[in-house]
């Protein structure tokens, strides 16, 4: 399917086959599986063993939601410390990022705070984030349980998921769910935006003024 | 609604009814006349809008008319060729939902008895006393006190109805078409020129209908000058003849108003407006934005005394005396009219500025005919031309604009001699002194060739720049006089005036401190927030004093000229390398703007330069032996030093081995202690071990690394590592499958990483220093993300961005590789990628126990499959990479080539571009103006500072900087500051001082809140209460002020002869009769009547009666 788009990919945009498109993000240490996680959503494939992203990487892919065309370019990062510089700052157009860490890896576990920190420095504050615990079809090398990562999800104040890009679970949710959150965000601010605009008409004496000095001791 | 709707539902079941229902909703042959046609449309748009067979409302709430829940549907009829506007406006009221509606209207149509106690909507609203003297409505509902009607007007506006028989068969049919239909929504027919506010109307109801009719005069008839002659009219309408005479009841409203703020005249403190014009330029004028309005933001206020319900038996008003005193009135309102534009400076500002956002002009077009007359050969870059000119002294005047057509000059001398390129433009600034002063060219030529002289300028960064715009337009045409050219150098670069005084900061640090606490919060937040630069950075104060120079010195031409300026100051400090000062150093914050963003880089880039530069001279002086040597330099004293500072700094060593670190700092003081020692003592014995300077990054790291490695070195036994080295060429040779580095020396080691020895050699691992990646700026960002994704999804199109991106993998792998002869792939991903390397649980190994050099090598494991699949990137770049140290790799970051980039975007903005770049961070600029001078505690600005802020946010960070959505904000802007003004002005007028008791202070407060807020504001205990009573002397101030001045006057005047009344006479005067009485006859229905009047002095005079009569009994 990505080969077919190649040439295509710049044109879609100026088309417009699409009604939004979403920057997303995929980070999180070193081999905690982004890539495979990635290829599993937009070409759903598996392979053991991806070559280890160099600097940064992307795939695209068009969803639907709410009768919307929700064109997905979702960037995939290296997870090595030497490439945070880097990757750090795409964060900036993100719309939303997927934090990822191994359940069979107690250091990419313990890594989730720092990424969010990263997360907070480098992008806007609108940004959205799930995350995600991934590879827990190893269920015998887990070290991470999954109510340490709900727990730490609940304390940053995050979506959760435990993912296995492997044996394509929840890989699909995750994805949804983050464009949910980013929809809804969207329109809240869409809806926030009028509010704006009326307050400038309701609370304020500037517009009044008018109407008072035309319909006002006159008549 | 009595009978109305059943009665409809009835009639629509016969027959009859049928047929009329046919008639307009298939044709047509009744309507064969134009009146026909419009009665037929009427009906139709009443269909329309659903007007027909509504369940009658209640009264709306108290003060609902004036909320802003008004709606209106629109619409056109046509009477033959004369178009009519049909408009449907009505409250939307949501205090009723519309099931519980429907729910009302199906009991009353079974049960009967029930609605005939509901009165029509228009009959309730006509008797509600709730809602008279709504605060702000239209005017049918302010005299009728209606929630729904429709008004037919002309079209055109200045084609009016003014003949008596237009209106009438305008009325007529209206009042078929509300028959036909069954509506019962008052429909009234605007007449007479628009502004007189003329409507007759008629309302049917079922039985009985309304007549809507006004009178309005130019001037009062004395026998209707009061309550008592209004009561005649009234009554002599009605004339109804039952016996007891039905009583009227009154509401009754005197509006007084007061314009003299005796206690308060305007301004207190009168903006600075003319000072930036005139000779002395206020140091402050260029600082900061203005702020406040030039006009006072409040012109009156009106005191509205209302006698809400009274029977027309317990107040008289007549020609010689009157009950209604203000004083005694039980209701007190009052209302601000605010000045319409009252010139707000810092909207005014900033809206001119945004204006020119667009203007396409270069600088050059819009310099032209200030420049000094140049031949057009000049500016062609006759270079030859140009220096003949330059040792010609009748010329030497016009040399300036050399300098200034295409920077020729500048390119001459590069030209000439590339080392003394930076020299020129303070050399020009001595060519032109000299020809100022003593007009001695000569003297001028010999100081241009002593570059030493150049040189010796102090503050040649500001000179130059005053210096060379002063040079290149004609004297005396610059937009911008040289005084404060001058000033506005010295203050956007503080460090030109004087490197050791920082005054400026000082200021900005008292500013803040003062701030109100409330808002801490908000201009702490504020940066993060908005996409501009950090507070009272350069670009803050260059785009205040741009916005001030637009305004006050030449606009766009003013504009062009400092950015002018701006851009010949970045070029020097970048060759000069001079650090920007007010840029903050790193790499660019992409959450800044795009032009901060460009200066961080090119601050980044004379950083780069600065160091690139001093390992290639500086140090070569300081240390004993070049950096070029491979044999490594000696670490000198001045480095030790630093050593201390730098051990617990957070370098980048963190990250690639925080064991270490915590190790460095666990040791620190021994190692202070022992470094000097060490040092000496390794580098006379392992000369080979020490690692050198690196050209591309921070020295000091460097140091302390060495140090660190060192000190571990030094740590285990010195022989022992003797022997490592001379077992390296030895051993490695025979086991590495990597051939070229084993023989040479290491080079460019940081520091170790941990304990990890090499795989294949008996050697620790080190950390190589590395080339540091480029910063980026957004734009660059953008382009680079773009180039990646062009190459598509394919997974071609992905090994070529692997490979495009390879370029800082491969350097950090020939790094090291210089680093650690002997190395593999494997050893390269331990540091790099540890993940990847897979150790095999069997020999897992203590690594601390370092004694035992036999365990270490016995390390085992293996690469990860994905660094095993064959030909991909990470091999592939490794089996490419030669061992070069960093400092001899070819640049990642050419900062030469970085700088001149940025230089050749300032350089081509146009003045309208700069502006553009500018405007998030004059908002910025502008938010923080606002905060500083709200001082009221109103909570509501409060509020709408942090909505600014929101929107603000919103804005500037939209990637494409929309103008429109500036244009809002600044419209926001100018708002708040609006609101500022007069919640001040406000406070000035009701001060504490005319409050009798301190603890009515917050009460005070909170009606001065409130009066900025409502149209209208009742005021809590009428004349007796605080407000009240400062209102009072209010008045009584203004009218003592009136009566001196116009004593001889006050003689027409009898009443008032004795004493100054505390009040002016009420400008209006408003009475609404009410009153239920049968009419036509006196065995009709009782119905309700209403009239209101409202008189106002010298002004107008008018009655809006409505009155009904039976349609039955007649």
């Amino acid at each position: 399917m990505a080969s077919a788009n190649d040439s295509k990919w710049q044109k879609d945009a100026a088309d417009q086959n699409f009604d939004y498109m979403f920057k997303l993000l995929i980070i999180g240490n070193s081999s905690v599986g982004k890539t495979s996680f990635l290829f599993r959503y937009a070409d759903d494939s598996f392979t053991s063993a991806f070559v280890s992203t160099v600097g940064i990487d992307f795939k695209v892919k068009t969803v639907f939601r709410q009768d919307k065309r929700v064109k997905l370019q979702i960037w995939d990062t290296a997870g090595q410390e030497r490439y945070r510089t880097i990757t750090t700052a795409y964060y900036r157009g993100a719309m939303g990022f997927i934090l990822m860490y191994d359940v069979t890896n107690e250091e990419s576990f313990n890594a989730v705070m720092d990424w969010c920190t990263q997360i907070k420095t480098y992008s806007w504050d609108n940004a959205q984030v799930v995350l995600v615990g991934n590879k827990c079809d190893l269920e015998d090398e887990r070290v991470v349980s999954t109510e340490r990562g709900k727990q730490l999800a609940d304390q940053l104040g995050l979506e959760f998921f435990e993912t296995s890009a492997k044996e394509n679970i929840n890989v699909k949710a995750v994805f949804e769910r983050l464009v949910d959150i980013i929809c809804d965000k969207m329109s809240e601010s869409l809806d926030s935006d009028p509010t704006l605009i009326n307050s400038q008409t309701k609370g304020t004496r500037l517009t009044e003024n008018a109407n008072t000095q035309q319909g006002g001791c006159q008549c | 609604m009595p009978g109305h709707v059943p009665n409809n539902k009835i009639s629509s079941l016969e027959p009859d009814g049928l047929q009329d229902a046919d008639v307009f909703e298939i044709t047509d042959f009744t309507t064969a006349t134009d009146w026909e046609r419009f009665i037929a449309r009427l009906e139709e748009v009443l269909h329309e809008w659903n007007l027909i067979n509504h369940a009658p409302l209640p009264p709306s709430p108290k003060g609902e008319l004036s909320s802003d829940k008004w709606k209106e549907k629109t619409d056109t009829v046509n009477f033959a060729n004369f178009m009519f506007d049909i408009t449907y406006k009505y409250l939307n009221r949501d205090d009723i939902d519309l099931h519980s509606n429907d729910q009302r209207s199906s009991p009353e149509e079974e049960d009967d008895g029930d609605s005939e106690d509901q009165l029509p909507t228009v009959m309730a609203d006509l008797m509600s006393l709730d809602n008279d003297f709504p605060a702000k409505a239209h005017c049918l509902c302010r005299w009728y006190g209606l929630q729904e009607f429709v008004v037919i007007a002309p079209s055109n506006q200045s084609d009016p109805i003014l003949s008596e028989s237009r209106t009438k068969i305008l009325l007529s049919s209206v009042s078929i078409a509300l028959h036909n239909a069954g509506c019962a929504v008052p429909i009234f027919v605007q007449v007479q020129q628009f502004w007189r506010q003329m409507f007759t109307g008629t309302c049917v109801l079922s039985g009985s209908a309304i007549d809507f009719d006004v009178i309005h005069l130019k001037s009062i008839p004395s026998p209707y000058n009061h309550l008592a002659g209004l009561l005649d009219v009234f009554k002599a309408k009605i004339a109804t003849h039952v016996v007891p005479r039905p009583t009227v009841t009154v509401a009754v409203r005197f509006t007084y108003i007061l314009t003299d703020w005796v206690n308060s005249p305007w301004p207190q403190e009168p903006p600075d407006l003319s000072s930036p014009m005139e000779d002395e330029i206020g140091c402050s004028s260029f600082k900061s934005l203005p702020f406040g309005a030039c006009e006072d933001p409040v012109s009156e206020l009106q005191l509205a005394c209302t006698w809400p319900s009274l029977s027309e038996d317990m107040i008289v008003e007549n020609q010689n005396y009157s009950d209604l005193d203000p004083m005694h009135a039980p209701q007190w309102s009052v209302r601000i009219i605010m000045t319409e534009d009252p010139n707000c400076l810092l909207g005014k500002y900033l809206t001119e500025f945004l204006r020119c956002c667009n203007r396409k002009e270069t600088t050059n077009e819009l310099l032209w005919n200030v420049l000094s007359n140049q031949d057009s050969s000049d500016q062609t870059g006759d270079i030859g031309q140009a220096l003949s000119r330059l040792t010609d002294p009748k010329l030497a005047h016009q040399l300036p604009a050399i300098n200034q057509t295409g920077d020729i000059g500048q390119a001459l001398s590069r030209l000439t001699d590339p080392k003394l390129a930076y020299q020129l433009p303070a050399i020009s600034n001595v060519v032109y002194t000299a020809n100022n002063q003593t007009g001695d060219i000569g003297q001028a030529l010999s100081r241009l060739t002593d570059p030493k002289l150049a040189y010796q300028l102090p503050a040649i960064s500001s000179v130059v720049n005053t210096a060379s715009s002063r040079l290149a337009l004609k004297p005396g045409q610059a937009p911008i006089s040289q005084e404060a050219l001058n000033e506005i150098v010295f203050y956007v670069f503080p460090d030109a005036q004087d490197k050791f005084k920082s005054s400026n900061d000082d200021d900005g640090s008292k500013e803040t401190t003062e701030l109100d606490k409330k808002y801490k919060v908000i201009l702490d937040e504020l940066p993060k927030q908005l996409k501009s630069a950090p507070v009272d950075s350069l670009l803050h104060r260059l785009a205040v004093c741009l916005n001030v120079v637009y305004m006050n010195h030449g606009g766009m031409k003013g504009v062009a000229q400092l950015w002018q300026e701006f851009v010949l100051e970045m070029r020097y400090r970048w060759e000069n390398k001079h650090q920007i000062i007010g840029v903050e150093g790193g790499a660019p914050n992409l959450g800044a703007c795009l032009l901060y963003q460009k200066l961080q880089m090119l601050n980044c880039c004379i950083e780069r330069k600065i160091k690139r530069e001093q390992i290639y001279k500086g140090y070569t002086g300081e240390s004993l032996e070049t950096p070029d040597s491979d044999s490594g330099c000696l670490a000198t004293d001045k480095q030790l030093a630093n050593h201390n500072k730098m051990s617990k700094s957070d370098s980048l060593t963190t990250s690639f081995s925080k064991e270490n670190l915590t190790c460095n700092s666990d040791n620190s003081e021994q190692q202070n202690r022992d470094a000097k020692h060490n040092c000496d003592s390794l580098t006379e014995e392992l000369p080979a071990k020490i690692v050198h300077l690196d050209s591309s990054s921070e020295d000091e790291e460097f140091f302390e690394c060495d140090e660190e490695s060192m000190d571990e070195d030094s740590s285990r036994s010195n022989t022992k590592q003797l022997t490592h080295i001379d077992s390296v060429d030895t051993t490695s040779s025979s086991e590495a499958p990597f051939h070229d580095s084993i023989t040479h020396k290491p080079e460019g080691r940081q520091c170790r990483h941990g304990d990890l020895l090499l795989l294949h050699v008996d050697e620790p691992l080190y950390i190589p220093l590395t080339q540091e990646p480029s910063p980026m700026t957004e734009d660059m960002l953008e382009e680079h993300a773009e180039v990646l994704a062009k190459l598509g999804t394919s997974s071609e199109g992905a090994q070529l961005r692997a490979r495009m991106q390879s370029a800082c993998l491969v350097s950090d792998m020939e790094s090291f590789k210089a680093a650690n002869p002997g190395c593999v792939l494997e050893d390269f991903v331990r540091w790099y990628s540890p993940r990847d390397w897979i150790v095999d649980d069997d020999d897992v190994i203590d690594d601390n126990v370092d004694d035992n050099k036999d365990d270490l090598k016995q390390i085992k494991g293996y690469l990860s499959s994905r660094m095993q699949i064959p030909g991909n990137v990470w091999v592939e770049a490794w089996n490419g990479a030669r061992p070069v140290p960093a400092r001899r790799q070819k640049r990642l970051f050419d900062d030469t080539k970085e700088a001149e980039k940025v230089l050749h975007f300032l350089a081509s903005m146009k003045p309208g571009d700069v502006i553009r770049n500018l405007l998030s961070v004059l908002v910025h600029s502008a938010i923080i103006t606002i905060v500083e001078n709200e001082d009221s505690d109103i909570p509501k600005l409060t509020e709408m500072v942090q909505q600014l802020v929101t929107m603000a946010s919103k804005v500037t960070r939209t990637p494409h900087q929309d103008i429109k959505r500036y244009e809002d904000l600044i419209r926001r802007i100018a708002f708040v500051e609006t609101l500022i003004a007069r919640a001040r002005s406000l406070k000035d007028k009701f001060t504490t001082d005319l409050i009798d008791r301190p603890d009515c202070f917050d009460e005070m407060q909170k009606f001065v809140c409130d009066m900025l807020h409502y149209p209208e504001v009742s005021v809590r205990g009428g004349p007796s209460g605080p407000a009240g009573s400062v209102i009072h002397k209010l008045f009584v101030a203004a009218q003592k002020e009136l009566y001196m001045i116009s004593d001889s006057d006050s003689s027409s005047n009898t009443e008032h002869q004795s004493t100054v009344p505390d009040f002016p006479r009420p400008s209006a005067r408003e009475y609404i009769l009410r009153t239920t009485a049968p009419r036509p006859a006196p065995y009709s229905k009782t119905l309700p009547h209403k009239m209101y009047c409202s008189l106002m002095e010298g002004h107008e005079f008018r009655l809006a009666g409505a009155f009904s009569s039976d349609s039955v009994f007649q």
